[in-house]
């Protein structure tokens, strides 16, 4: 299995990557395709990150947040981007905060 | 072409160029190698992933599928969906490197990332031209950093064992978060936020395999539609 994800994926991101750069490649995506496109990565992160910070039970129908440590650092990692802090800092302040909310403030 | 000293000042001019970005990944590797083996991985395919994938999101979102029991179809269709926005990037480098030998191709081609067409485009905007040896060179200089993090992610995530209890997650969490969230400001991404990220936590429970491709897909319907050049004012 864990050969299978290798090697697939290897060739899935190398035809997305070098797809266009092929010169046997006469079709163009036209301007509509590349509008489509250019809300691939903010669509996609978005449906990576949010489902870790907040999760959802079907049974009883119960949304809830992963815990008060994964709100509040995503939060403030929000807050701080939109003050355009840089992203490694984001990061690292974030992170931190969440571990000590996590195993001092909350635990 | 990379042996005169303009070509050396390019490639130093690149590497430094991604330094910053290069260290910002660092922890994010160190995540995907530790989660890549315990979802079951050997060292050996967790470092090949790395070597041959080279595709931080594509990684970690196969490696969370594969951990919840996902078909190798939807691991498929979900790499495929998440990587499909470097469709654009190639498109967008096609102008320049069409007229390359193929294996300047298939070498850029290869280190296409996130980050390199950040940097790359950058320079491309400073100095006027793209140059393939910058782009290359941003391109390798990340790869080794990324390959060398989730070296040590794999040593630690064979050592310490259950990592994820520590809340690991929330690294992607953070570094997803701080890729996207200045753009929020444009109502487009917002609502392609907004609609992605709702949809993922209601559909996450009963379609543990797809909900990613479904969330992305509707979220991205939704920012195409309301982008000012498509939609009527």
């Amino acid at each position: 299995m864990s050969w299978l994800v290798v090697i697939g994926l290897t060739a899935i991101t190398f035809v997305n990557r070098y797809l266009f750069f092929s010169n046997q490649l006469k079709l163009r995506l036209g301007v509509r395709g590349q509008r489509f496109l250019r809300y691939s990565s903010f669509a996609v992160l978005t449906a990576i990150w949010v489902p870790i910070v907040i999760r959802l039970e079907y049974r009883p129908m119960h949304l809830d947040i992963a815990g008060w440590d994964y709100l509040i650092a995503a939060a403030v990692a929000g807050v701080l981007t939109l003050m355009r802090v840089p992203a490694l800092f984001v990061v690292l302040v974030s992170s931190a905060l969440f571990f000590c909310l996590r195993f001092w403030v909350l635990a | 072409m990379l042996c005169d000293a303009s070509a050396r000042y390019v490639i130093w001019r690149a590497v430094l160029d991604t330094l910053p970005l290069s260290v910002a990944v660092i922890p994010w590797g160190i995540l995907t190698g530790a989660l890549t083996i315990q979802v079951g991985f050997s060292p050996l395919a967790a470092q090949c992933m790395s070597l041959l994938v080279f595709a931080g999101a594509a990684q970690l979102s196969a490696i969370t599928l594969v951990g919840g029991g996902s078909s190798i179809l939807s691991i498929y269709a979900s790499g495929f969906v998440i990587s499909s926005r470097h469709l654009l990037y190639s498109i967008t480098f096609r102008q320049h490197v069409q007229h390359l030998p193929l294996r300047w191709r298939l070498a850029i081609a290869f280190v296409l990332t996130d980050e390199m067409f950040a940097v790359s485009e950058a320079h491309t905007a400073n100095t006027g031209t793209f140059s393939p040896s910058f782009a290359l060179a941003s391109g390798f200089s990340f790869y080794l950093v990324w390959n060398l993090a989730t070296l040590l992610g794999i040593i630690a995530g064979e050592s310490f064992g259950h990592l994820e209890s520590l809340g690991l997650d929330f690294a992607i969490a953070a570094t997803f978060i701080a890729m996207t969230f200045d753009q929020v400001r444009k109502m487009p991404v917002a609502m392609t936020m907004l609609v992605s990220g709702v949809l993922a936590v209601f559909l996450q429970p009963v379609l543990p395999d797809s909900y990613l491709i479904f969330a992305a897909l509707a979220g991205m319907v939704v920012g195409y539609l309301l982008d000012s050049d498509v939609a009527p004012t």
